[in-house]
């Protein structure tokens, strides 16, 4: 007996005590956010230690708690999964919350709802608690449900501005696309396993998965803004950075990819599934770094930054790495938080100047910033031994290494470099030149909730990577052998895109601005996708069902065919036929042309 | 016209008949048929003016026409076989020569157009002998070859005939045209049975004929012949108006009056031989037909018709024209559904 199951939960009830205490005196005080910041602290120390035993001895646990209900044959209990992922991950979500709340704390603090703010976010963080140490299919959709409901909520938090309702709308709408997938998968696995809880699905053998299988994808493209439900993510920039920083990089876009890491034992066997899986991140990856070269506005440049890494995930999963794709998980929560956390900084030091071509030379006079930044992007683009090394080069590695689809990787590689690029851009016109905005704007970066926050993602955005990959249990053994130009493929490449990136970004300073190119067009435009599917379906599908209900039901097959066409028929036929010439010359006629074909017709068969 | 001349020519005319329906040879047939063309023409020309001289000159053009295919086919079985006599066995071509003929006799389809021109040319009295008795003698002859007649040219002309005669009545108002339209309804259910069971085109002219005999002697009583003035015969004799509606229905072929007997037994004998679709065909064609007549008892009996205010008050005379048998022709045009087990006697 030890205090594994007892300190997870405890963990985990502690993150519910500042929502049960919301209708008391204390949340009307100014101190709740101290006190929520404080809560989660206490949880990431607390939940640290279940993450000890496990790395010292290996230890998971599965907690059934509570037996809800039994309908005919399935049971659906209350049971908490403590494998290898929730366990590392319980710990790295709590310590990149802690961060973000205590830098909300500086961030938000002349809202006037900064108390409801702190409680959504909790209220977030508890869903996707849930949604990590489900057991069971049912718990992971109550999980996956309150990500995407309180996602809503924060996306919308300035309710006021029209481009905030809609983006939230937005993103519900295509989440539930995604979620019809996950739907289709548990109808598939009730149906056929009877079964919703991971053990009985994974034990047993069946020999045509891919239906289930194609609905977990598509709920992984709705959550992970994959390529075709991908428009969500960079509207839901809307949202205070806080939020972009905890919902929309380290959180909770991560659950589809941590779903497909869940049901690794089924996809590993499927490899059709692999196929179409390595393809989508692909794409998405390639697409979203092409259009983050050309967009304007910071959060959406990092928030297409994170669809490209999900893409890269994706790309891992593809190649039969869950463990690595977790491992990418974790550490991309650290520099991204981080980077969101910088861009926020300089936001509010601007007085919200969102666009980079109206920030420039902020180098100086925000120093702390500046390195923070710097040193987040170089984690992102894989800088050796910073803590996106760690994952990043280990899948390019193991992607040149691996017997798989060359198209796949190759763009997986183009995208690569275009993340040095587009980090570069980012860094060039933010920090670096002459500045570009405002003289009298109140550049301060002295408050030390700020300064803590981004030091201790600064700090794990640097030692994570090593500290995690060097303590967890050895799972799939890594490729150790292989050419050099293998091994330095992803160094390359991003020196490249680095270096060209600067090249290009100078060489523009004396250029006179041109047209821009049909290429230029397409990348600003994000490729056209929202412009096309968020108004051709819906016009397509609303005129279709106007037609069909009102004119095609109603005026035609209820009105026309029957009633109205025979009475026009009828009325036209007796005006013909009534309406004779008194010519007898022309009877006469028509006799003798009946006579004589009657007489040649109907005569020379009998 | 004077009556001794009116005796001598109707004689004539019913001499005429007489022969074609009693005679076996072939020459006599022509020479009947000659005679009834002849003899009914004065009649048709009662009143005389241009009207009913141009409906005379249209009738007699058409009727010698089909007297002189008559002829052509009578001499071209003569050639064939040899002799007068009217036996079964037609030369193929004969019998379609004769079939064409006598089809123009009777106003079948596609030769109807002289029927509605000529009945509306010609009082109503003259209207009545041409639609009724001038029917008889070229179904005499129909029925006794009606063995060899080619079905497709009988069916393709009845069918036509039927729903001519339906479309054609619906856009009319004057009631002797109505009437014309009519008989070439009727006529192309004659026709439509007359190779299966010849028997049937008897009682269906049987029945025909009385239901025409006393419509028209209905209209002749109020001196009507539009639709408009016969809409005021609630006011002058209200009986009229619910003999018009029994005599309507009949005519249409709804049960449980007389006019459904000959539809049903036709529907019969045609699904007897395995024809589905036709006889689906002729009734629902036959709805035409119905629509029109119901229009008439419409205005007649069911509605009041918008008239004049003086109009409502009329003096009501005596009728005076003598209407034979009227009252027996309604009772047999109406009610003698429950005596068809009688038709063995045919």
């Amino acid at each position: 007996m030890n205090l594994f199951t007892s300190l997870t939960l405890t963990a985990m009830f502690i993150l519910l005590l500042p929502i049960i205490m919301s209708n008391t005196q204390l949340y009307k005080n100014s101190l709740y956010p101290h006190y929520v910041k404080t809560t989660i602290s206490y949880a990431f120390t607390i939940s640290m230690v279940p993450t000890m035993m496990f790395i010292s001895s290996g230890q998971e646990t599965i907690i059934s708690n509570w037996h809800w209900l039994s309908i005919q044959t399935l049971k659906l209990s209350l049971s908490f999964k403590l494998d290898y992922f929730s366990i590392i991950f319980i710990p790295v979500a709590l310590f990149v919350t802690w961060s973000i709340m205590e830098f909300s704390m500086w961030y938000m603090h002349m809202d006037p709802y900064i108390n409801r703010f702190f409680k959504y976010l909790l209220m977030f963080l508890i869903t996707m608690m849930i949604l990590v140490t489900a057991n069971n299919l049912f718990q992971l959709f109550i999980g996956w449900e309150g990500v995407g409901i309180m996602s809503f909520l924060l996306i919308g938090w300035w309710y006021g501005r029209a481009d905030a309702n809609t983006a939230a709308l937005q993103a519900i709408l295509y989440n539930r696309i995604g979620d019809v997938g996950f739907i289709t998968a548990m109808a598939w696995f009730l149906a056929n396993l009877n079964a919703w809880d991971f053990q009985q699905i994974f034990i047993v053998q069946h020999e045509n998965l891919n239906i289930p299988l194609l609905g977990l994808l598509l709920a992984a493209t709705g959550k992970s803004a994959q390529f075709g439900l991908h428009p969500w993510l960079p509207s839901a920039m809307e949202g205070p950075t806080p939020v972009s920083a905890l919902l929309h990089s380290s959180t909770m876009v991560v659950a589809g990819v941590f779903l497909l890491i869940r049901f690794h034992p089924l996809t590993e066997q499927n490899k059709t599934m692999q196929t179409l899986t390595l393809c989508l991140g692909a794409i998405t990856t390639l697409f979203t770094a092409i259009c983050a070269l050309t967009q304007n506005d910071i959060k959406k440049i990092v928030a297409f930054s994170t669809s490209s890494q999900l893409g890269l995930m994706i790309v891992t999963i593809g190649i039969n790495q869950p463990y690595l794709a977790f491992l990418h998980i974790c550490t991309h929560a650290f520099f991204k938080a981080m980077l969101f956390m910088c861009s926020g900084s300089i936001i509010h030091s601007l007085n919200d100047e969102q666009d980079i071509r109206k920030m420039g030379g902020l180098y100086k006079p925000m120093p702390f910033t500046t390195t923070s930044l710097i040193i987040g992007s170089l984690a992102l683009t894989g800088m050796p031994f910073l803590t996106g090394f760690y994952s990043k080069d280990l899948i390019i590695e193991t992607a040149n290494t691996s017997y798989t689809n060359a198209w796949a990787l190759l763009i997986t590689l183009i995208a690569t470099s275009l993340t040095a690029a587009y980090s570069t851009r980012i860094m060039f016109f933010t920090l670096l030149g002459q500045p570009r905005f405002n003289p009298l704007s109140p550049i301060n970066e002295n408050n030390p909730y700020l300064i803590n926050s981004i030091k201790r993602l600064l700090i794990g955005s640097i030692f994570a990577g090593y500290l995690i990959s060097y303590n967890i249990p050895p799972t799939t053994i890594p490729q150790m052998t292989m050419p050099y130009y293998l091994k330095l493929t992803a160094l390359a490449v991003t020196i490249t895109g680095f270096i060209l990136a600067l090249e290009l970004n100078l060489a523009t300073k004396n250029l006179k601005f041109k047209y821009p190119s049909n290429l230029f067009k397409f990348s600003s435009l994000l490729g056209y996708f929202p412009i096309v599917m968020h108004r051709l379906p819906s016009t397509m599908s609303l005129t279709m069902s106007q037609k069909s209900a009102s004119m095609l039901l109603d005026m035609i097959w209820l009105e026309n065919v029957l009633p109205k066409s025979i009475s026009y028929f009828q009325m036209k036929m007796s005006t013909i036929v009534s309406n004779q010439k008194g010519l007898v010359k022309l009877y006469f006629l028509s006799f003798m042309i009946t006579l004589t074909l009657s007489l040649l017709l109907l005569n020379f068969h009998a | 016209m004077k009556p001794p001349i009116f005796i001598i020519i109707m004689l004539t005319v019913i001499s005429g008949t007489m022969i074609v329906l009693t005679t076996s040879h072939w020459l006599m047939v022509w020479i009947g048929l000659e005679m009834n063309l002849l003899a009914i023409i004065p009649i048709l020309m009662k009143k005389h003016n241009p009207r009913a001289t141009e409906a005379a000159t249209k009738y007699f053009l058409t009727q010698a026409t089909a007297s002189m295919l008559l002829m052509m086919g009578i001499i071209i079985n003569l050639l064939h076989s040899g002799q007068w006599a009217m036996s079964k066995n037609l030369n193929p071509m004969a019998s379609a020569m004769m079939t064409a003929a006598l089809a123009m006799k009777l106003g079948l389809a596609p030769f109807h157009f002289w029927v509605p021109e000529v009945t509306q040319g010609i009082s109503m009295s003259s209207g009545l002998i041409l639609l009724t008795w001038q029917k008889i003698a070229p179904l005499s002859v129909l029925y006794q070859i009606s063995p060899t007649i080619n079905p497709d040219l009988l069916l393709t002309m009845a069918t036509m005939s039927i729903a001519i005669g339906g479309w054609g009545g619906l856009n009319q108002t004057q009631l002797r045209k109505i009437m014309a339209y009519s008989s070439i309804a009727h006529m192309g259910w004659m026709t439509a049975i007359m190779a299966y069971s010849p028997t049937m085109m008897i009682l269906n002219l049987m029945i025909y004929i009385t239901m025409t005999l006393a419509t028209f002697m209905l209209f002749m009583h109020n001196s009507t012949t539009t639709v408009s003035s016969l809409s005021q015969t609630w006011n002058k004799t209200p009986l009229v108006t619910l003999l018009i509606l029994t005599l309507m229905m009949s005519l249409g072929g709804l049960p449980p009056l007389s006019g459904f007997i000959p539809k049903w037994m036709i529907i019969q004998e045609l699904t007897k031989n395995e024809m589905i679709m036709m006889p689906t065909l002729l009734a629902m064609t036959a709805l035409l037909n119905l629509y029109f007549y119901m229009r008439l008892t419409y205005t007649t009996t069911l509605t009041m018709f918008p008239s004049s205010n003086n109009m409502k008050m009329k003096w009501r005379f005596e009728h005076t024209k003598k209407m034979i048998f009227l009252p027996p022709l309604i009772v047999i045009s109406t009610m003698l559904l429950p005596l068809t087990p009688m038709l063995s006697i045919l």
